[in-house]
């Protein structure tokens, strides 16, 4: 039995109008072609963004932490609401490319690079805004545990500094991750490009040359590290959410914090792989291998991860009643009737309400549908970090000190920079590397025949 | 490149870039002291006793001084009336010492702006000027005895009338006291002896005579003996800081004072047959229901006021400042004639055997001067100590009249209103600088001796020396040469009145200047009316009939205005200081801005949504707008507004320091005056008030405006009923903080924790709740804050702020709840009616840094900037902190600030304001978290002078800054470890309760103790 037959047999998802090889090949490396008009637009939108993050960023730097909208009681806003937005997304990543090849889900197969790469870029872009928020960025490597002549020591009970491993773990490990299933597709980019680029993809693909050998290392080491990085999927918004539940904060200080943000995570990076994927496989003619089963095997994804969300909303409200202590009932109180309602009303809506529309298998199957709930669920799980921080931290247990936080232009600009950031480094990635996994795409397809024409023969992958 | 090269190339580079770091700009020359200045010793500190010049009261005052410069202002215990309380006015009187504003040299008007000259040139004007045939008129303010027989001498030797201005000398009692009992001075009131406390609406804890000795007497008034206390009432239209720490509210409507008192001295005459001499029959025909109809209060409120005037050792005090209208005296006077038929002259109530020398001239001869200098009878007019351009009413017309004299000489330290239209203006010492004396109350002296040499920057000189070369110039002899002599010469002549008898003068002189006073207190003093039953006895006939009118408010509007005094500004002469106009309004919390205070029903009914909306506020003598707040503690038919805002001159911080000056209620005045006293009416309008549809908002501290002030259901500030106190032993199990009738355990780290009573013994005590414990070499610092003697004042947010460098922020950030204070008071309303009255319940906590044993803070900070010392103390190490604000976020009191900006630069702290900053204390970067550090300096200072006399630091010896302003007493400080220190008694008190400790075992080392009201709390202490 072929491979593909196996892979079918398991719920892969071959497509019958991909022919051969060669026409993988061809489509997908087709996306690194000269870019039109229309990428360029982005590209320059993208680095115009981040002109602005970068001048916001220095500005606050120079004048003080104080051109945010931050204040007392409300010490973390915007900053650190963007921070674990990005860290949820990055998480679909690992999952989709990790998670999903151990538990041999090969429906993965055409949506997993781009889902690697959005993981990538996504931590790249989480990873600034501690920086950012602090307010003597100079001196954030402090809580990095360096060999020092006076033996500081960060403080390994601070969440902060677990944080600090956690990220710089996750972002190695899926950078690694992400690289190494790379690399038989840039052999391919290789053999294809001429001139600088095919220098470029020579020097990047590490001499791969496509031997049994090379292949018997390469998928040993993909499983490997698909099992050290599933683990990190489950514990790096563990430690982000104990950020929270580790302080005695009304509204953040509860048990349920570590599945319900892991949960929320991976709801969230769904959702931004459906926001990525939709218009990538319209610009990119990738319809014959994004298809309306892969939209429909993330839908369900999200359906589950979404219910997960849902349910842990319900019981924050639950056990803030049940507590009976007038601060846990008190915040939850202030979600919803509070300063800030129209937060907690926009979350439930777009993470709870919206997202029961995916019972239906019209809307499941229905890309345009898929691509406005997406965007929804984005919406909704920046203001569930928001409605978590903000309100939280504006009402706590001592009402003298209840206070408003508004965030500043400054905030703002940083906000829509990040996602600047992230496009930038994204539209690069689109042109430079496949953004389909050729290789494993060709696991699916028919193998060609023995006596049939092989134009690419020669071809590694 | 070879090792040795490269390591050249290294070496060289390296020092050309340490080299190129040191620009020639920045050397700074260390010359040290040749011979050193007597009594400065580098880096320790040298205090000096002397008197508060910051209004007329006088406090005493300790200021420490460092290298030479005054850093921090301390009240001084020895002082027989403060007693070692001080008030945020006081301790702010170093932003004028080192105010950037100040008057560089003098300077001559030019016509179009003003030419530095020379002190000679300055000298020979004013001898030319003062010397001619002309009259001259000298406006100055209250000063203090040597002050003022100086300022009359040379007055009169230069052919001069003297008028003494000062808006909040309470004139009208004092013409009250002249007729009730033929002396023209101020009573002096025993509070602290009195069981039973009226104010008829005088503000004694904020502006009114001496606040800071009220304080401390209202405190020993207030203090629990065996389950009783004293009992304060207050009646008026609006809750003052003074209403507020009433236990029982009569909201009497403005100007209806002399009604009620009258009506209550008819009751004591009708029902318990008391006397009220001459004025027996007129009180006899006062109903209480004419009074309450009046006052429009119900009359079961007023009956019930008359029965406890008929109990011993009551007292009555006011109307006050901020209730004088046009029939202020006759006012005074009901009052006076209630405290006589109530039998308090005499006992709670003395009357001086002299008039005051310094008071305020009535507002008919201030009139007549005005009047004269618009005529321009007077060839000059002297101004010091004084700012009537600001101070008087506009309807006055003082400005137009002060244009009109030919030659205007200004004396003052900082420039101002007046001194912008003056002539000549002679920049003045600040009282901090310069000689002077006080006379706090007649049978008490203290001198007030400069306590550093005048700030160089400033070319100033001591007003009296500037008085006493020029009458040298004129050829008069005033009696010494400088200023010091002639107080020398004047405090000898005192300290021989008052028999202080020492073998030698100089020995008698060096102990008055270090202990600043001499003489005894209020209560000690002549009395005219001594006899213990002199009673209704001292009262004499009054000369004219009086008939007791209320006042008639002007209209056209339907709401009374009552403009009263801030505690804060006084009446606008400390508007120029930044920690005062940070510091939050004991009553309204906001700070920089001015505000109308409404009552929330009346809000409604005129469409005004909510805090912040700016109203239009008019009245037939002008309008201003003014955002509105919105405040239970005022009658629905009147609204407030205080004094002090408003400046267009008066430095950067009253107006341009990127805040809006506010607005000066006088512009709604007319030129109105009692006609008895010449007292201004600021109560004498009604006004119209509407939204404008505006709205700011307001720089509030206070998060719970939106729970009307109240605290929900969050048991911050708790109470317990006085009369289930006192019986101690007999149910000791309700004395913990969930009132469950748990066993009760005390913690070595201070206060109580529930016990449990089911387990093994080897689970006690709790878990956790030994956090924070330390071997024994260490002790453990810890507070108890009595909430029953706190009176909400906030002099110690500001001694915080001046002790450990605090920066103020400004508007903008206060708006946005950026304020730095590491202490701040919360005030909440529990029980507050403004309709009925009744039983009045604010609750006034101060919050700072609990230091906890359990601290959230320590844990989560990734780097340990928050750390704990062995003391015991939660410290923060400021240069270690990254500033992620988590240690913000997890704690539970919100007592850390944050540097949200470079609050300390120089651009923000100008020269020499920078001088005020304590050496001993770190000035924060842009980026790090600070917060309470328990005086940490003061904690070490103390610990190293006890090492070094091989000795433990003693109970009491360190006093936290906050306490050493405290005029109430309300905190003590000290090792909790030690069993016979005050504060482990203290903590062990059955009102000992730990903030939030119950809730999240933080284990504070902050003790408060409950505030005891007559009224039922429920066991939650609401």
């Amino acid at each position: 039995m072929t491979t593909a037959e196996l892979r079918q047999q398991r719920g892969a998802l071959p497509n019958p109008d991909v022919g051969a090889y060669s026409d993988v090949n061809r489509d997908v490396l087709k996306t690194l072609s000269r870019p039109g008009k229309g990428w360029w637009t982005l590209f320059g939108l993208a680095v115009g963004g981040v002109g602005i993050f970068l001048a916001c960023w220095f500005w606050q730097i120079y004048e003080g932490i104080g051109v945010s909208g931050l204040n007392a009681p409300v010490g973390w806003g915007v900053y650190i609401t963007t921070f674990v937005f990005w860290v949820g997304i990055a998480h679909s990543g690992t999952l989709i490319s990790a998670i999903l090849f151990l538990f041999r889900a090969p429906w993965r197969q055409s949506i997993y690079r781009a889902s690697e790469a959005m993981t990538v870029f996504a931590v790249m872009t989480a990873g600034l805004f501690p920086l950012i928020h602090v307010g003597r960025v100079w001196h954030a490597y402090w809580l990095v545990p360096y060999p020092n002549d006076r033996f500081l020591w960060p403080n390994f009970r601070s969440p902060l500094v677990w944080d600090v491993f956690a990220v710089t773990t996750y972002f190695t490990v899926s950078a690694v991750f992400f690289y190494l299933g790379t690399i038989p597709d840039l052999a391919a980019a290789r053999d294809h490009a001429r001139g600088l680029r095919q220098k470029f993809y020579k020097l990047i693909s590490l001499g791969w040359r496509g031997t049994d050998r090379e292949w018997h290392h390469f998928s040993k080491a993909y499983i490997y590290l698909a099992a050290l990085a599933t683990p990190l999927v489950l514990s790096v918004h563990s430690v982000v959410s104990w950020d929270f539940a580790m302080s005695i904060v009304p509204g953040w200080h509860t048990t349920i914090f570590a599945p319900y943000f892991v949960a929320g995570a991976i709801f969230s990076g769904v959702a931004m792989v459906i926001t990525l994927a939709v218009p990538m496989r319209k610009f990119f003619g990738l319809e014959k291998y994004l298809t309306v089963k892969h939209f429909e095997a993330m839908a369900k994804l999200c359906l589950l991860t979404g219910s997960i969300v849902l349910y842990a909303y319900l019981t924050e409200y639950f056990l803030a009643w049940y507590s009976g202590e007038p601060p846990e009932r008190g915040s939850f109180w202030n979600r919803v009737f509070g300063h800030y309602w129209w937060a907690n009303w926009i979350m439930l809506t777009c993470n709870g309400l919206v997202p029961l529309m995916l019972w239906f298998k019209r809307v499941r199957r229905s890309i345009a549908a898929l691509f406005v709930i997406s965007i929804f669920i984005n919406i909704g799980m920046w203001f569930e970090r928001f409605v978590i921080i903000v309100t939280s931290l504006s009402h706590e247990y001592e009402p003298w000190a209840w206070g408003i936080y508004r965030p500043s232009i400054f905030e703002m600009g940083i906000l829509l920079g990040s996602f600047a950031w992230f496009g930038f480094w994204f539209l690069l990635f689109t042109r430079l590397l496949p953004p389909v996994a050729i290789a494993e795409m060709k696991e699916v397809v028919p193998p060609p025949r023995r006596g049939a024409v092989q134009r690419d023969a020669e071809a590694p992958a | 490149m070879e090792r040795r090269g490269f390591l050249k190339a290294v070496g060289a580079g390296g020092a050309g870039a340490t080299l190129a770091g040191c620009g020639a700009d920045q050397v700074e020359r260390l010359i040290p002291y040749v011979t050193g200045p007597e009594e400065i010793t580098p880096g320790v500190a040298t205090w000096y006793a002397s008197v508060c010049g910051e209004c007329a009261s006088g406090c005493g005052v300790r200021v420490r001084t460092r290298e030479g410069r005054a850093v921090m202002i301390e009240g001084n215990p020895e002082h027989p009336v403060s007693r070692g309380g001080l008030c945020a006015r006081g301790v702010s009187a170093l932003q004028a010492l080192y105010d950037p504003d100040r008057l560089r040299a003098p300077m001559r008007s030019t016509g179009t702006g003003f030419e530095a000259i020379s002190w000679e040139d300055a000298m020979e004007i004013v001898a030319e000027r003062l010397g001619g045939e002309g009259e001259t008129v000298f406006l100055t303010g209250r000063a203090g005895p040597a002050e003022g027989e100086l300022l009359n001498r040379f007055a009169s030797a230069v052919g001069g009338a003297r008028l003494i201005l000062d808006p909040l000398d309470d004139v009208a009692l004092r013409a009250a006291a002249e007729i009730a009992f033929g002396v023209h001075a101020l009573p002096r009131y025993d509070i602290a002896a009195a069981r039973h406390l009226v104010s008829f609406g005088a503000d004694f804890l904020e502006t009114w005579v001496s606040p800071a000795g009220f304080a401390a007497d209202f405190a020993a008034m207030r203090r629990l003996d065996h389950g009783d206390k004293g009992r304060f009432v207050f009646v008026g239209p609006r809750l003052s800081l003074t209403g507020q720490n009433a236990d029982e509210w009569v909201p009497a409507k403005a100007g209806s004072e002399a009604d009620v008192a009258l009506a209550l001295a008819g009751e004591l005459v009708r029902r318990h047959g008391r006397d009220a001499g001459p004025y027996t029959d007129l009180v006899a025909s006062r109903t209480l229901a004419g009074a309450a109809e009046a006052a429009g209060v119900p009359e079961e409120r007023l009956a019930a006021l008359a029965e406890r005037f008929a109990e011993e050792d009551v007292l009555a005090l006011g109307p006050g400042l901020a209730g004088h209208h046009a029939a202020a005296t006759t006012a005074n006077l009901a009052v006076l004639v209630l405290n006589a038929a109530a039998g308090a002259v005499g006992r709670t109530l003395h009357v001086p055997d002299a008039p005051d020398a310094e008071a305020a001239s009535p507002r008919s001869d201030v009139a007549r001067a005005v009047e004269r200098m618009a005529a321009g009878s007077y060839e000059a007019a002297v101004v010091a100590g004084a700012n009537p351009v600001y101070a008087l009413p506009a309807a006055a017309g003082f400005a137009q009249a002060f244009a009109a004299v030919p030659f205007k000489i200004a004396f003052a330290s900082a420039p101002d209103e007046t001194t912008a239209m003056a002539d000549l203006v002679l920049p003045d010492t600040h009282p901090l600088e310069s000689w002077g004396d006080s006379e706090p109350v007649p049978g008490a002296y203290a001198v007030r001796q400069p306590v550093m040499r005048p700030v160089p920057l400033f070319d100033s000189r001591a007003m009296a020396d500037v008085l006493l070369d020029a009458g040298a110039r004129l050829g008069h002899d005033l009696g010494a040469a400088t200023a010091r002599d002639f107080v020398r010469q004047a405090a000898e002549a005192r300290l021989d009145e008052l028999g202080v008898a020492s073998p030698d003068r100089e020995v008698r002189w060096r102990t008055l200047l270090r202990t600043g006073a001499a003489g005894a207190g209020a209560v000690a003093g002549p009395d005219v009316a001594a006899a213990p039953d002199a009673g209704a006895g001292a009262l004499r006939p009054p000369a004219t009939a009086i008939s007791f009118e209320p006042p008639e408010l002007e209209g056209p509007g339907d709401l009374d205005l009552l403009v009263h005094p801030s505690s804060r500004f006084g009446d606008g002469t400390h508007a120029n200081r930044p920690w005062l106009r940070e510091l939050p309004d004991p009553v309204s919390k906001i700070m920089w801005q001015s505000w109308l205070e409404v009552h929330p029903a009346t809000a409604e009914r005129l469409g005004i949504r909510r805090d912040g909306d700016i109203v239009r506020v008019s009245s037939a003598h002008g309008a201003l707008e003014v955002p509105a707040w919105l405040n239970p503690g005022i009658r629905e038919d009147a609204v407030a507004m205080a004094m002090g805002g408003g400046h267009e001159e008066y430095g950067r911080f009253a107006a341009d320091f990127a805040v809006s000056a506010g607005v000066n209620p006088q512009t709604l005045l007319p030129d109105a005056a009692d006609e008895t006293s010449g007292t201004p009416a600021l109560v004498s309008v009604r006004v119209q008030v509407a939204p404008t549809g505006a709205w700011t908002r307001l720089a509030s501290t206070e998060g719970t405006r939106d729970l009307h002030h109240h605290q929900d259901d969050r048991n911050i500030a708790l109470a317990a009923t006085v009369s289930s106190l006192g019986h101690a032993g007999e149910d000791a199990g309700h004395a913990g903080e969930d009132g469950h009738g748990q066993l009760q355990e005390l913690q070595q780290g201070g206060g109580f924790v529930p016990v449990p009573t089911e387990g093994k013994a080897a689970d006690f005590p709790l878990p956790g709740s030994d956090f924070g414990e330390y071997g024994e070499p260490h002790p453990r610092w810890a507070m108890v804050v009595d909430l029953d003697q706190c009176t909400g004042c906030s002099a110690c947010v500001t001694a915080c702020q001046a002790e450990n460098n605090i920066p103020w922020v400004g508007e903008t950030e206060a708006m946005n709840g950026r304020e730095m204070h590491w202490l701040r008071l919360e005030r909440y309303y529990e029980a507050v009616d403004a309709s009925d009255g009744g039983d009045l319940d604010v609750r006034f906590l101060p919050m700072l840094c609990q230091h906890c044993n359990n601290a959230p803070c320590e844990p989560v900070c990734p780097v340990f900037a928050a750390y704990h010392t062995p003391d015991g103390l939660n410290a923060q190490a400021y240069n270690r902190c990254v500033g992620t604000r988590y240690c913000a976020n997890n704690c539970p009191y919100k007592v850390r600030v944050f540097n949200w900006y470079r609050y300390t630069s120089k651009e923000r702290i100008k020269e020499p304001l920078n001088w005020q900053f304590n050496p001993d204390v770190t000035v924060r970067d842009n980026g790090v978290m600070e917060k309470c550090t328990f005086c940490v300096q003061r904690i070490r200072e103390a610990g190293n002078r006890a090492a070094v006399e091989g000795r433990e630091v003693r109970d009491g010896e360190v006093r936290t800054a906050c306490q050493s302003v405290c005029a109430a007493g309300a905190i003590t400080f000290g090792n909790i470890k030690d069993p016979d220190s005050e504060v482990a008694a203290l903590a062990a008190d059955e009102r000992s309760y730990r903030v939030l400790d119950a809730l999240i075992n933080t284990q504070p080392a902050v003790h408060y103790l409950k505030k005891a009201v007559f009224h039922d709390v429920d066991e939650g202490g609401h």
